[in-house]
Formats: C-alpha cells, sequence, structure tokens
C-alpha cells in the first residue's frame, strides 16, 4: 500500500502545493490534502493553537488536525525559513511545525524539511532530497520526482500569469477545461493579500466570488509576473526581506499605476505583524499617486460578514461613482 | 401628493423619513430600535401613515442600515444601500460641495471623504465601539443624567479633565477616577468629548484629509459637546445638517427616488405591512461542518426570505420556488 502523505490546505499550499504534490507522487506515496476550510476545522485550530499566533496560523493547526483525522501516515509541513536569497518568510512559518508538534498529540509522522535558501538555492533541492529518502534509497528517483515538481511548479505560475486564479489554475492541471472569463463585469479590482487569507473562501469571506457576483472582475499580486513586483519594491528606500511582503508591496505599486484597475483591496490579517506595515505603504502609494480607491479589510476569527459586506458595497459604489463622475467630465470636455 | 420613503433601521435607532418630489423632509421619525427591528419599523409605518394625508402615492422606497436586508423584505424596497452611499447621498443634498462627513452612530462611526462630489474614502470603525453612541449613553446613564442634557453640561466646563480616550474601558475607569479626585462633572463631561473626538480621528480618522465644509451627523450630532471638541481639536467649522439624525434614511429615499426616475413601478407593498404578522426564526443547517445560521423570514406564514447560508442552498431554494410561482 503506497503511504500516504497529508498536506494541510494552509499556508504556502496557494503557492507549492502543484510542486508537493508531482513530488511525493512520483516518489509512489499517495497525496491527501485537508478538506476546504470550514467552520469545524477553523474551530479546532482556534482551541489548539496558542493564542498569540496569527489568524492563518491557527487555521493550519486545524487543516493539520483534519489530516491527522483522515489517517495519513505523514504530514508534510516543510520549516519554511527561506525561498529567496537574502529574503525571509514569517518567523511563524518557521517555528510552525514545532508548534505543532508540541501542541497536539497523537498525529502522524510529520515531515518538517528545513527549506533555507538565502544562502544558496541549491539548499532546496537537497531538501528534497533528504525527504525523499523517506520513501527510497533510489537518487536517481528522487531526481526525477523533484523535477517533476519543479515543472508542475512552473506550469502552475504560467497558468497564474495567464490570468487563472490558484483554484483554477489547480482544476486546469488536473486536466479540467479552462473557464473563459465572463465580459459582464464593468470593474477590474485588485485584490491584495496573503495567498492563504485571499485564496481561502471561508477565510475572506468568499471575497473574490462575491466581487465577481457584485461585477468586478478580480486580480491579484500572485498573478504579476516576478520581475515586475521586485522591480517596483524597488522603489522602497530600504529592501523588505519579507517575501510575502515584498510581493504584496511590490504588485500594489503596480497596480496603482496601472489604469485598468479601478480599485484596490488590501486585505490584512488581524495580528499580523508584516500585514500591518504592507497595508500601510500601499493605502500611501495609492494615495500620492493620483487616488486609485483603496479600501483596507482587516479579517479575524470574529469578523462578521456584515461588516465586510458593507465596506465591499460601498467600495463599489464609490469606484462606480468616480468612474461615471469621470467619464461625464471626458464627455462633456 | 407623491413622494419616496427611505428606512434605516441599525443597531439603536430606527429612521424613516418621507420626501416629497422636491426633496423636501416632510416627515421623519426617529426611533430607538430597542433589539426588536421588525416591531420598531411596522410602528414607525403606522406612525408615518398616521401623518400622512391618505391620498399620499408612495412612488419608491429605499432601506439602509445593519438591517437593511431585513426591512427591504419586510415593505418590499426598490434600493436597499449599505450605509457609506446612504449617508453621503444625503450629505451631499444637504450641504452641497461637502468634502468630510463624520458620522457617529449608535454602535459604529465612519469618515466619508467626499471630493468634486464624489466619494473619494471612506472608513468605519473596526473592532471597537469606543466613542459611538451607545457608551455615551451608558456613561450618561452611570452619571445619572439625562443624555439629552449631556451636551450643555459639557459646554459648561472651565478646564476639561484629560481622560484616556484609547479603549471604552479605560475611558471609564477613568473617568472614575477622575471623579474620586473631585473634579467637576462638566469638566469630566468635556473631557470624555475630547476624548471621543480624539479616538475618532486616530481609529476611525486616521491618515485621512479633513477638509471643509465639514458636516458632524449621525445620532451623536445631537450632542453640542462633541460638536466643540471636533471644532476645537480640528480647529475647523462644523455643520451639523437639520435632518442630522435621519441622514441614512434621507440618502435612501435620494437613491429610492432616483430609481423610480428610470421608470420602474415601486414593489412597496403599502403601509398595510404595519399590521402584517412577520416572524423571524433561525436553524443550524447540518449539510456541511460550516453549520451556518439561517435566518428566514416569514410574512404571514409563508417565508419570504432567508439568509445565512454560504453555500446558498437555502437562500437560492426559495428564489428558485418563488420564480415558480410567479
Amino acid at each position: 500500500m503506497p503511504a500516504g502523505v497529508g498536506i494541510p490546505r494552509a499556508l504556502l499550499y496557494y503557492y507549492y502545493y502543484p510542486l508537493w504534490k508531482e513530488f511525493f507522487k512520483t516518489l509512489g506515496c499517495e497525496v491527501i490534502i485537508s478538506d476546504k476550510t470550514n467552520k469545524a476545522i477553523l474551530n479546532d485550530g482556534l482551541s489548539h493553537c496558542v493564542d498569540e499566533a496569527c489568524l492563518p496560523v491557527k487555521l493550519a493547526f486545524g487543516h493539520v488536525l483534519n489530516l491527522a483525522a483522515k489517517k495519513v501516515d505523514y504530514i508534510f509541513i516543510p520549516r519554511l525559513v527561506s525561498v529567496a536569497k537574502g529574503e525571509y518568510i514569517c518567523p511563524k512559518f518557521l517555528g510552525f511545525p514545532d508548534m505543532v508538534k508540541h501542541s497536539l498529540t497523537g498525529l502522524p509522522e510529520i515531515i518538517d524539511v528545513t527549506i533555507n535558501m538565502r544562502l544558496k538555492h541549491r539548499e532546496l533541492s537537497k531538501a528534497y532530497t533528504q525527504v525523499g529518502k523517506l520513501f527510497t534509497g533510489n537518487r536517481v528517483k528522487i531526481w526525477q520526482a523533484y523535477r517533476r515538481g519543479e515543472k508542475a511548479l512552473k506550469r502552475y505560475n504560467q497558468l497564474l500569469l495567464e490570468g487563472c486564479l490558484p483554484e483554477e489554475a489547480f482544476a486546469v492541471m488536473e486536466g479540467k477545461q479552462k473557464q473563459s472569463k465572463l465580459n459582464s463585469h464593468d470593474l477590474k479590482i485588485a485584490v491584495i493579500g496573503h495567498p492563504y487569507n485571499i485564496y481561502d473562501p471561508y477565510i475572506s469571506m468568499n471575497i473574490i466570488k462575491r466581487l465577481n457576483s457584485m461585477g468586478a472582475r478580480v486580480v491579484t499580486a500572485d498573478q504579476l509576473p516576478e520581475e515586475v513586483v521586485r522591480r517596483e519594491a524597488a522603489n522602497l528606500p530600504k529592501k523588505l526581506f519579507w517575501t510575502l511582503g515584498q510581493r504584496m508591496v511590490g504588485a500594489g505599486y503596480s497596480f496603482v499605476k496601472d489604469n485598468n484597475i479601478d480599485g484596490i483591496i488590501n486585505i490584512v490579517a488581524f495580528a499580523c505583524g508584516p500585514d500591518s506595515m504592507t497595508g500601510e505603504l500601499i493605502a500611501r502609494s495609492s494615495r500620492k499617486a493620483g487616488q486609485t480607491p483603496f479600501l483596507n479589510l482587516t479579517l479575524d476569527e470574529h469578523t462578521g460578514e456584515a461588516g465586510v459586506v458593507t465596506r465591499i458595497e460601498a467600495f463599489l459604489d464609490m469606484v462606480r461613482w468616480k468612474k461615471s463622475q469621470q467619464a461625464a467630465g471626458l464627455g462633456s470636455a | 401628493m407623491t413622494g419616496y420613503l427611505g428606512i434605516d433601521v441599525g443597531s439603536v435607532s430606527t429612521n424613516i423619513v418621507f420626501m416629497n418630489e422636491d426633496n423636501h423632509v416632510l416627515e421623519s421619525i426617529y426611533l430607538r430600535t430597542q433589539g426588536q427591528p421588525v416591531k420598531t419599523l411596522q410602528l414607525g409605518l403606522k406612525k408615518l401613515a398616521e401623518s400622512l394625508p391618505a391620498s399620499t402615492v408612495i412612488k419608491g422606497v429605499g432601506t439602509t442600515g445593519s438591517a437593511r436586508h431585513l426591512s427591504a423584505v419586510m415593505v418590499g424596497a426598490d434600493v436597499v444601500k449599505n450605509e457609506i452611499t446612504a449617508h453621503a447621498v444625503a450629505a451631499l443634498q444637504q450641504v452641497p460641495g461637502v468634502q468630510t462627513v463624520l458620522e457617529i452612530g449608535g454602535q459604529d462611526s465612519k469618515i466619508i471623504i467626499l471630493r468634486k462630489g464624489v466619494v473619494a474614502d471612506f472608513a468605519m470603525n473596526t473592532v471597537c465601539a469606543a466613542g459611538t453612541g451607545s457608551f455615551l449613553d451608558q456613561q450618561a446613564g452611570r452619571l445619572n443624567i439625562p443624555i439629552e442634557e449631556f451636551g450643555a453640561l459639557a459646554l459648561k466646563a472651565r478646564t476639561p479633565v484629560r481622560i484616556a480616550g484609547r479603549c471604552a474601558v479605560f475611558a471609564e475607569s477613568d473617568m472614575i477616577h477622575k471623579q474620586q479626585m473631585g473634579f467637576e462633572l462638566p469638566d469630566i463631561l468635556a473631557g470624555l468629548c475630547e476624548a471621543l473626538v480624539r479616538n475618532y480621528l486616530n481609529n476611525v480618522g486616521k491618515g485621512k484629509e479633513i477638509l471643509e465644509p465639514v458636516v458632524f451627523q449621525g445620532g451623536v450630532a445631537a450632542n453640542i459637546g462633541m460638536r466643540k471638541a471636533f471644532e476645537k481639536e480640528l480647529g475647523l467649522k462644523i455643520n451639523i445638517p437639520r435632518y442630522y439624525n435621519v441622514m441614512g434614511a434621507l440618502g435612501a429615499a435620494l437613491l429610492a427616488k432616483e430609481a423610480a426616475a428610470k421608470g420602474n413601478a415601486t414593489r412597496f407593498k403599502g403601509f398595510r405591512v404595519a399590521d402584517m404578522n412577520f416572524s423571524t426564526g433561525s436553524f443550524e443547517c447540518s449539510g456541511c461542518p460550516n453549520m451556518c445560521e439561517v435566518i428566514e423570514i416569514s410574512e404571514e406564514g409563508t417565508v419570504i426570505a432567508r439568509w445565512g447560508d454560504r453555500c446558498g442552498r437555502w437562500s437560492n431554494a426559495l428564489a428558485r420556488e418563488q420564480v415558480q410561482i410567479s
């Protein structure tokens, strides 16, 4: 029977799932993802995680527990220290495997390999080799699995660049037809936020679908090429060493300049340190650069849907109002 | 006579206005919601019907406030709008050229920045209700003074005391402390107003460019102490529009008029709504682990609306049934 490897549908799942899945599949494992976030998973996470952690980490606890209940043989929660040279991932990610191991009991074996590419990119393949050894002694096979994983990730990132959102991209990679974009939208709204906040429909109060149904097409930071993000983020007086924060700020700066973007919504998880700063940086640039309408939404486990809906409705009203005024102004001029 | 209804059902107050074709408010009703939005709205409609001539024709209805969806299905509204837009529309009509709207209601507060006649930015209070009407109410109750006299008393202050306004709980303990030390009541009240204004400007108004004309609306605008505190802190003239406490409802009426101008007949069920039997109920759906609390609104025993389900299983089912019936 193949070994069952569980992957939590949380944290950087939305960045690396295609790689991880392909890697473990090639090694002959069965890949199991935790269920989509629901009230039970969130509550489980809240009651098992330390209070000081941020909402995404608490939620990730819930997903680990969900996998444990599925009786998987392993749970894959790599210790993500750094995924780019000279940069870091949030320290809460770094400590996540330890937090899990010390606060939860009766878990299957945890694969918590360290991924630290701060100094050398080569560290990445080393880390995967270490994981591969758990399942096979054949180094060629591990190498093949890693290469196939990388290829899958490349395809995934390409789909994002082509305008897919993660769920669509996952579906396309599973062989489903790419859905053509409906043209019934009159607005284009950029949604900026950590992938595990904005793409998780439960946590984000379904913001993407909600915006769609209110007539707005959504673009996100992850659909921008890496070069653009880095070029824009380089406008900061000092380099941001958070990889994720850099993507958000870089994307924010790029969206502010883009005349096709009608408004920017920044989604912040309550108790996220880096977010509190990146949000402000983007807000300032949107104010300075000539007023791309900007909305800041803070989410936590207590957030009522009503407050979010009211703000989104008011925001879209504001964007449309401004647009129609500009159109009228152009017409009369 | 023809005109439009604007309904604003909020956490603390339920407001209804009747506006004629010239955008004049002919009737306005301000009631305390007291946790009973359905009954209060019915009471308000009844009062309004009594004060309007029997020949009055309602050409459009707009609802806003946190119970806007509930009130919309009850009365048959043509427009359902969020509070920000409704307040902005009303402020623009009352004070043309307004650039800043400060709004403090029962449990929420907001700031709306307008430029060239459109909303350019806004913010609402987030996790904290310090500095809203409910807190002022509560403190007035604790100090044994009617809320209506709060503002006038605060104006008598000679040296307002400094009160920590960051948090309502701390503000209260700070006030008690100042009382025990022997400060005079007017000084404490004025100090509280200043603390609330600071809190508002630091939280809701953070980073916003406040330019004149400034309009202060919402129930708390009745408190002259708060107005003075804003004027002192901002160094700007603060306008309080005539209908300051029903601005949301006025905005909803204006939006209803705009919708009616497009030629659509109103969906208003008539003032008989006041005498109908409405009931609300809720149940926990067991369809998935989300366990959504679904709310059902019934009119004369027939379910007319459902919401609260994340997946749409219940709300959509009802919509389908209604399509089949009609």
